[in-house]
């Protein structure tokens, strides 16, 4: 009876998210599906096209364009991210003077809103009147403008915003870490004559293994799934230069209105493309996973 | 037995916080949904249960005094007890009404623009107005196809359209001794280099357009240059039925020279319109061309610390061969499904009350539409709107038709080759065999009808 009335509350405790994940997640996604077959502007009639949005996605130059453009954003990201993010949260788990209030401050830019964000990096990077600029040639270190936002710099840009945005967030997942390795293990490594170097890099980094893992993913996901930054600062240009997939799916479902023309919907092409990239996205995923569960058996 | 009646009652009391919880989620998100956000502005009347309350969303920001007041005037004398909130959504406005009607939480009344209203008048959001105009309204509203009378039913009324206009900094051209503003574009690039010479160690360049949206940038610019040189603006052909961006070809060459010159502002290709209209107002801009909302914007958004002026947009050659467009024909519409529609019709009938537009004209919100206010209102009060009042060149060209174009739009393209991507003739010829297989497509499916014009005339589209 026990273990009747446990898996009873077990299945009440779940009820609720469930009835989330239905509304929210499964329904959307059965939408989503049911529609990329057919030609649908939102409104009217869909058409059903069998393929077609497909056939017409393997030779959309401009979609695969920002498949590029993401894994561009996505390495750049991560690359950077990762391990300043692993630096800063070492530094900030020995015993300094005023960590927390560091450790506050590199969290700071994870609550403050992507949108808010990209307006206030438009005035520090932005070429005619842009803060950056400002300094830089008031210091002598360029003597013309650069067009941070212009079709060169302007993916190196999102990149550091992103790098910005997201250092708070994982450095605070690798303290946790970090503070889960026990203190034994280090005093132990000591007493057999291991520096410091030696202990980061045979103690520190292998037992942050399985948070390491995870902070990757995450990573990972959210590198390729981000796009709000980008439309609100670049809305994906110049001339495509920061255009990442998913603001090319949000794109099709709503594009920027501009008088004299009618607003063009594509909710039957833009359903496909959205799955498209969930695929794409999934693969990379798994991928990964694949790799660091192989890692995982290698140790 | 005490244990299951303190299960059941604990329950009860679960499923009530529960309930509670909802309803005061779903409460929030209603307030969230009809109160603006931040950055939104709003009428709330005072709460009474008594009265019908109706909702008026706009995207409209430049007349939010004038219309607050007038709703507050309508919501203290109206005899029916009915109550307007107006919500002001500055941003994304279309994808909040498409959000808004899919949850069923639509404003009765909205504001519809000239690019939505059949849109939304297919996607069954508005409630035709025919039945319910009076005989006077029938005859001083002027009834245009596709922007306010759609399949034979009329939707909206006019109030204002806005007028295109090259918009220049009188000060910048003086300093670089040019007596008037240019009438071609080979004028144009010149004067954006002179300027740029004697501005540029100041920050001030010749030209600059909002290139963060190539269709914004265009659909301002390169539209009214080709349409008053008798080219569709936006690459359509009427007298052939047909697709066809040769006429651009000059157009985007003269942008490539400015651009290439050095005579654009540094970090064009990044700029929103607002900022753009800041760096104007600081005097760093020579010249740009924009709606007729921009005397409003410089008198209450960015104050111009500089004297500028508009004039008609230059031609590709320096005459004139069309009208330049007079954009609008519509402002508000009822919400198809909303339960107040006889209330909702009483504001809108009260909003379209003489005086109240005259004003509007008056104040210089926007240049009205109606003759009938037009031939009574006075000049508006605002700086710079003369050179944007409608003159015998002004006048509403036909709805293009619209086409689901595969691959790079025709903006996307000419901005790409501005940037020195590709070769104008190849993308051109590219542009049109993509946008006439669309064409072809959207009429075999019956979406469009497109059939030539041989005797359209650019020059004989009046203004209304």
């Amino acid at each position: 009876m026990n273990k009747v009335r446990q898996i009873g509350f077990s299945y009440a405790f779940l009820f609720p998210s469930f009835i989330l994940t239905l509304v929210l997640g499964i329904y959307p996604l059965g939408w989503a599906i049911r529609y990329m077959f057919y030609d649908y502007k939102g409104y009217g009639e869909a058409k059903f096209t069998g393929f077609y949005n497909f056939q017409r996605l393997l030779r959309d130059t401009q979609y695969w364009e920002s498949v590029v453009n993401t894994f561009v954003y996505a390495g750049g990201k991560l690359i950077i991210t990762i391990p300043l993010c692993l630096a800063l949260a070492v530094i900030l788990n020995q015993k300094l003077k005023g960590r927390n209030f560091l450790r506050a401050i590199y969290f700071m830019p994870t609550i403050i809103s992507s949108a808010v964000m990209a307006v206030v990096f438009f005035i520090i990077f932005n070429s005619y009147n842009g803060i950056l600029n400002q300094y830089l040639m008031k210091f002598n270190i360029i003597s013309e403008r650069i067009d941070w936002l212009g079709p060169k710099h302007a993916m190196m840009t999102t990149i550091l915003i992103a790098v910005w945005g997201a250092v708070g967030n994982y450095m605070l997942l690798f303290l946790a870490g970090l503070q889960n390795i026990p203190n034994d293990v280090y005093e132990s490594a000591s007493l057999d004559g291991a520096n410091k170097r030696q202990q980061f890099w045979y103690l520190t980094i292998p037992m942050l293994g399985p948070v390491l893992q995870i902070v990757i993913m995450l990573a990972i996901i959210n590198s390729l799934k981000g796009y709000e930054t980008i439309m609100v600062l670049t809305e994906g240009g110049p001339i495509g230069k920061t255009e990442v997939m998913y603001l090319y799916v949000y794109k099709l479902f709503f594009p920027t209105p501009s008088s004299g023309t009618v607003v063009d919907q594509q909710f039957g092409y833009g359903s496909a493309v959205g799955f498209t990239t969930a695929v794409i996205v999934g693969i990379i995923t798994l991928l990964y996973h694949m790799l660091s569960k192989r890692l995982n058996k290698m140790q | 037995m005490y244990k299951k009646i303190g299960t059941v009652v604990l329950s009860v009391f679960l499923a009530v916080a529960l309930a509670a919880c909802g309803n005061s989620s779903n409460n929030a998100g209603n307030e969230a949904t009809n109160k603006p956000a931040e950055s939104d502005a709003a009428t709330a009347p005072a709460s009474n249960e008594k009265k019908t309350k109706i909702v008026y969303w706009t995207g409209d920001r430049h007349d939010m005094d004038y219309i607050k007041e007038v709703i507050q005037s309508f919501n203290d004398t109206n005899d029916s007890n009915i109550e307007v909130e107006m919500v002001v959504k500055t941003d994304d406005y279309n994808q909040a009404i498409d959000l808004a009607f899919a949850s069923g939480q639509a404003p009765d009344l909205l504001r519809v623009k000239e690019n939505t209203i059949q849109a939304y008048v297919t996607k069954g959001y508005l409630a035709p107005i025919d039945d319910l105009m009076t005989e006077k309204m029938k005859q001083e509203f002027p009834l245009i196809q596709d922007f306010n009378q759609i399949g034979g039913k009329v939707y909206s009324l006019p109030n204002y359209g806005s007028t295109l206009r090259l918009v220049y900094n009188k000060e910048l051209f003086a300093k670089a001794g040019i007596a008037s503003p240019p009438k071609s574009l080979a004028e144009m690039v010149d004067a954006a280099k002179k300027i740029t010479e004697v501005g540029k160690a100041d920050g001030a360049y010749g030209f600059a357009l909002n290139f963060k949206s190539p269709d914004s940038a265009f659909g301002r610019s390169a539209r009214v240059i080709a349409e008053v040189s008798g080219i569709g603006g936006f690459g359509y052909d009427f007298k052939t039925a047909r697709f066809d961006f040769t006429g651009f070809k000059d157009i985007i060459q003269a942008y490539k020279q400015m651009y290439d010159d050095g005579s654009t502002l540094p970090g064009m290709e990044a700029l929103d319109i607002d900022p753009l209209r800041a760096q104007f107002a600081e005097g760093k801009i020579g010249m740009y061309i924009s709606f007729s909302s921009e005397p409003g914007v410089y008198k209450n958004q960015f104050p111009a610390k500089i004297e500028w002026a508009a004039a008609p947009v230059p031609s590709i050659d320096g005459t004139i061969k069309g009208v330049s467009s007079f954009v609008g024909g519509q402002w508000l519409a009822i919400n198809s499904s909303s339960k107040n529609q006889e209330a909702a019709w009483k504001f809108m009938e009260y909003m379209y009350a003489d005086e109240i537009l005259k004003t509007y004209h008056e104040k210089g919100f926007g240049i009205s539409m109606v003759p009938s206010i037009s031939a009574v209102a006075s000049k508006p009060d605002i700086n710079g709107i003369e050179g944007f009042l409608p003159t015998e060149n002004d006048g509403t060209w036909p709805l293009n038709p619209t086409v689901t174009v595969e691959g790079i739009k025709s903006n996307d393209a000419f901005f790409k080759y501005m940037l020195g991507e590709g070769n104008l003739d190849e993308i051109i010829k590219d542009l049109n065999t993509r946008y006439n297989a669309a064409l072809d497509k959207a009429i075999a499916s019956g979406e469009v009808k497109a059939e030539p014009k041989p005797d359209f005339d650019p020059m004989k589209l009046g203004a209304k």
